[in-house]
């Protein structure tokens, strides 16, 4: 509940646009797909009123409505069942707002300094084009950090996730260094300012000392229709998000056809050579929205040599 | 002189060790004590401060603990191979060294695990391991590997020491007697009778043969840790066999150290003589180059293959700023220095072959560093941090103070083992002679130059982290309590029958919006100046807050077929008044299916009621259709109503459930006439979804391939059955000596 409190608190950047979004979800239309095993939903005739996400009062089967509670502790490892969340990410739109990067912080309780999306510049080899790659975990369909974990306590579930029981986890900290995205962050002290909230590994939260954590697609909001928090959190709506299976993806404005959007697009998978079969799409960055010099105003002046680093690499190899 | 008698006057000169210990002695327990109690200090902060104590961060997840672990487990080949493959090639200068060798392998076998355990976030749950164990990863391998590894060599060194025990318990020691029974009990009753000698003949050899290929294992399963991820200058195929040479080489090393050490010490220099020195050196260097060719190897594939990964770990390693003079030393001056001191005649004695050893273990030392902390430190993304320590890993006292903790400790026991039991085998024990002076190594020295070092860099990063500390407290300060804005904002929305009014409350503060949460909220109808009630209700962690609109409010017909609602927030604490309102007109919608030839199609009909209160059919209004969706509707059209009726082509193509049922929505939105509506209906014309697969993920799954648990249980029978039979035969030699 305690997470919930602060998601919604840094939605305001979503609020703030006055509420033209029309999107939003229908509690009801969600749930007929949410329950795509052999029988479906049973329909019990007797209505309830429910509040949708957007703010909408109605009436749903109570059947509907029952089916559709939040997945019980069984299912944390399996998983909503018949669904396959995926994420596309626009690379034409980012210009390294960082609000993404914040309010994941933020509704996650991460300590400062620790990220669970990370905003890389990216520039492949000198000549070409540098560009803003926002990067959270990319679920991996064969993940490296999940085969290796000794214990368990990286899962992945058959909608997707990949996640983290930071109660089994022993710290080993061997999925961090089998994955190869750095995707994952380590508590590397107790962190403090933590709530008082039931462990789940939905939510991720609170953040346990000697454990690792990373990005997970905030599932915990799903079946509610709430779109993880960089996704909503994002000024210019680079992520999209959304189940393969219902072939729709939103970044809570604009919302597409899966299929259609990744083959228009020419979408493609980071680093697909390495096997992993990550579940986050990338969107070339052609014909981008804004200069890349536009993506330091985010960042402070005593940390914009971080981004020299690699750069200074890179002449280095000449590649 | 037959070997009995040998044999006691070998125990006769050893006796002294174990009967004495020289003030030298005590204080060398004294300084390793207090290394020890320092690393228990560094222990107790890492585990109550977490892992920040260390230099280890997100990026170099590992740091000097694996190198350790890597380390001891490579110096623990020297009992395994050299003592396995001389006992089995019945070298006849092995007696007096393979003693030591199995102390090595059984003391830096318990040693090296530990350093694994300092690696771990929470110890607390290392019961984890047997509960969840999964043996897809490389981490259980090791774990069921080493403890294989560690009772097979305990049982091996136990084997080879009845002999000694025996002897020990018809010459009992004269002080510390409390040990004499203790002789008596793992001297098993053994009186070397025929049978007894064969029996004990046949296991040690049964064992040597078993822990040969299962030290190997060991070694290469800790490779595999590294090997199975997808890191440059990790994932190598060579990193196997790689290893096992590695850790030879270094386990040769150390061996020769250790002799060179208790030749001096216990003045051993009958026993352990220069043939001794000199053949290990020569099993040294070719395994030296053994080691350096496939370094070269290694490295010559990545280079030239220059893959992006692969180049930067080697411009780490070649450039001066980084790694190059560790490069150097681990590559250049541990192979080539060893071998020109042990092929050159000249340079070829006692004295400078310990000089070689020291310097292989040294160089083996680093490039065990070199191969965890470089790979670390070049990620396939970017590094976009300033922080040092996530740049680059630096240790800090806590991990060198462990490092020399374990250092010690590895001392201290084989120190304490050689007060016990006799560090050379008393039991035939060959001969040979040769006297030599050492030459001083520069251990100490190093290590004071390392320790100094990297204090300096620990007290740059606790500066660091002050100031970021105290920065970031600077900005959680200022708050005002003067009365803070609110803006409520109404909406009608007629979802299927059901109507209703949403209200979205939010403060306003520095041109941001916030939702209120708790706030009571008040729904009115306004009717010719008059109001009316519907009811009030809290508003929602989102500040949204929703309120059903009753029939009989609806039934009244309204201001002329329009209906006026209110909504207004009184205000509370610090948060002002507010309110808001919205004036609508009814509208009905239906949609229904309908099949026209080969066409699906969705009608849609709207009413509105006329002044007469009589619904009629609507004109022009924009409609939009939509698709349900989890986290968003998508649009599959739009329509004009005219006449009082849409339609649209079913969207048959997008994905419905697995019996093909799809919602369509059909939508007024934000009308300024007739506020928000919507009506959908369902039917089975959407795709259907195939059934769900459950798909079999291979190492991601609960469960191991089967081949790898076959493959498990296969390999730990066998072994464990061996020892289990050596066992029984040392049952059996106790039963024996009964008679
Ligand atoms: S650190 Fe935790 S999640 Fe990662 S591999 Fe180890 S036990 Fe598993």
């Amino acid at each position: 509940m305690a997470k919930k409190n602060k998601k919604d608190s840094t939605r305001r950047n979503f609020l703030k646009q006055g509420f033209t979004i029309a999107a939003g979800s229908l509690l009801g239309g969600g749930l007929i797909a949410a329950c795509t095993k052999e029988q479906g939903p049973v329909a019990t005739g007797e209505k309830v009123k429910v509040l949708t996400a957007d703010g909408k009062l109605m009436e749903v089967d109570r059947g509907h409505a029952m089916c559709c509670n939040v997945p019980s502790s069984a299912d944390v490892r399996k998983g909503i069942p018949g669904r396959h969340f995926v994420m596309v990410v626009d690379l034409t739109r980012c210009r390294n707002a960082r609000a993404c990067v914040k309010a994941c912080s933020k509704m996650h309780f991460l300590a400062p300094g620790q990220e669970w999306i990370k905003v890389f510049l990216m520039q492949d080899s000198e000549d070409t084009t540098p560009y803003w790659m926002p990067k959270p975990c990319f679920h991996c369909d064969t993940p490296a950090c999940v085969n290796v974990c000794p214990v368990g306590a990286s899962f992945k579930r058959d909608d997707g996730l990949v996640l983290v029981d930071n109660e089994r986890c022993i710290g080993c900290k061997f999925c961090m260094a089998a994955c190869p995205y750095s995707s994952r962050v380590f508590n590397w002290k107790a962190p403090d300012n933590q709530v008082d909230a039931k462990y789940s590994p939905m939510t991720g939260v609170p953040q346990k000392v000697g454990t690792v954590g990373k990005c997970d697609f905030c599932p915990d909001s799903f079946l509610t229709g709430i779109l993880p928090d960089c996704v909503t959190a994002c000024p210019n709506g680079v992520y999209f998000f959304g189940d393969k299976n219902e072939d729709v993806v939103t970044n809570g404005v604009e919302s597409f056809r899966f299929s259609d959007l990744v083959k228009d697009k020419a979408a493609y998978r980071y680093m697909e050579e390495l096997g992993t079969q990550p579940n986050v799409y990338y969107l070339p960055p052609v014909d981008r929205r804004f200069p890349v010099e536009e993506g330091f105003e985010s960042v402070p002046d005593s940390s914009k040599a971080a981004y020299q680093v690699k750069r200074a690499h890179l002449k280095k190899y000449k590649i | 002189m037959n070997e009995e008698e040998k044999s006691i006057q070998n125990l006769t000169a050893y006796k002294p060790h174990l009967e004495t210990i020289s003030k030298k002695g005590i204080a060398l327990i004294g300084v390793l004590l207090l290394f020890i109690l320092f690393g228990v200090v560094c222990l107790y902060t890492q585990v109550a401060k977490g892992h920040v104590v260390t230099g280890m961060r997100d990026n170099v997840v590992w740091g000097l603990y694996i190198v350790n672990f890597i380390f001891f487990i490579g110096i623990s080949y020297a009992g395994a191979l050299i003592s396995g493959i001389l006992h089995l090639l019945r070298v006849p200068w092995r007696t007096p060294i393979i003693r030591m060798a199995e102390m090595i392998t059984v003391i830096s076998t318990m040693i090296g695990p530990s350093y694994i355990l300092l690696c771990i976030g929470r110890l607390d749950r290392l019961p984890n391991i047997a509960l969840f164990g999964r043996i897809q990863s490389p981490i259980i391998w090791d774990v069921i590997a080493i403890t294989t590894y560690l009772s097979g060599s305990i049982i091996f060194l136990y084997l080879a020491m009845i002999r000694d025990m025996a002897l020990l318990r018809d010459n009992p020691v004269k002080t510390a007697k409390w040990r004499n029974p203790i002789y008596k009990f793992l001297s098993v009753r053994y009186n070397d009778t025929t049978k007894q000698k064969e029996l004990l003949n046949v296991s040690t050899d049964l064992l040597s043969i078993v822990i040969i290929p299962l030290a190997i294992l060991v070694h290469s399963v800790l490779a595999w840790i590294f090997g199975m991820t997808l890191r440059p200058g990790w994932h190598s195929t060579i990193f196997a066999p790689y290893f096992v040479v590695a850790a030879v080489y270094s386990g040769t090393g150390v061996l020769i150290m250790v002799m060179w050490i208790f030749r001096k010490v216990y003045h051993l220099e009958a026993q352990i003589t220069k043939i001794h020195f000199n053949y290990l050196g020569i099993i040294m260097i070719i395994l030296g180059a053994l080691y350096g060719y496939f370094t070269f190897s290694e490295y010559l594939t990545s280079w030239y293959g220059s893959i992006k990964w692969d180049m930067e770990v080697l411009f780490r390693l070649f450039s001066p700023g980084e790694y190059l003079i560790e490069f150097i030393f681990a590559v250049f001056i541990g192979v080539l220095v060893p071998i020109i001191i042990v092929t050159v005649p000249k340079f070829r004695n006692i004295n400078s072959i310990a000089f070689a050893a020291t310097i292989a273990v040294f160089a083996l030392w680093v490039k065990r560093y070199l191969i965890i902390i470089p790979t670390l430190e070049s990620p396939l993304l970017p590094i976009h941090d300033l922080r040092p320590e996530y740049v680059h890993y630096s240790a800090t006292w806590v991990e060198w103070g462990l490092t020399f903790a374990g250092i010690a400790m590895f001392i201290l026991l084989f120190y304490l083992f050689s007060k016990f039991v006799p560090i050379i085998p008393v039991v035939r024990t060959g001969e040979e002679k040769d006297y030599s002076r050492l030459r001083k190594v520069v251990f100490e020295k190093q290590m004071k130059k390392a320790i100094k070092e990297n204090k300096k860099g620990d007290t740059i990063t606790t500066g660091i982290v002050i100031l970021l500390m105290l920065v970031a407290s600077s900005g959680a300060m200022a708050q005002d309590d003067t009365q803070v804005q609110t803006v409520l904002k109404l909406e009608y929305f007629h979802v299927d029958s059901l109507q209703s009014l949403t209200g979205t409350l939010l403060s306003r503060q520095e041109g941001r919006y916030q939702p209120l949460e708790g706030m009571e909220i008040n729904f009115k109808l306004m009717q010719g100046g008059t109001e009316k009630s519907i009811g009030s209700a809290l508003t929602n962690e989102k500040g949204k807050v929703a309120m059903a609109i009753p029939e009989e409010v609806l039934a009244t017909g309204g201001d002329k077929g329009l209906y006026t609602f209110s909504a207004s927030f009184m205000g509370k604490d610090k948060y002002g008044k507010s309110s808001g309102a919205t004036t609508m007109k009814p509208l009905k919608m239906e949609m229904s299916f309908f099949q026209k030839e080969q066409e699906k199609m969705a009608d849609l009909k709207a009413f509105e009621q006329d002044k007469d209160g009589k619904w009629v059919p609507v004109e022009g209004l924009e409609v939009q259709f939509y698709v349900p969706r989890t986290f968003s509707l998508l649009k599959v059209g739009k329509g004009k109503i005219s006449g009082g009726a849409a339609s649209l082509e079913f969207p048959t193509h997008i994905p419905g459930n697995a019996l093909g049922y799809l919602t369509l929505m059909a939508k007024v939105e934000d009308n300024e006439v007739y506020g928000n509506v919507e009506v959908s209906g369902t039917i089975n014309w959407g795709k259907p979804l195939p059934p769900v697969k459950v798909i079999k993920r291979g190492l991601g799954d609960t469960d191991a391939p089967l081949w790898m648990v076959y493959t498990l249980i296969v390999l730990l029978s066998l072994v464990w059955f061996h020892y289990m039979y050596v066992i029984y035969t040392v049952f059996r030699i106790r039963h024996l000596g009964k008679q």
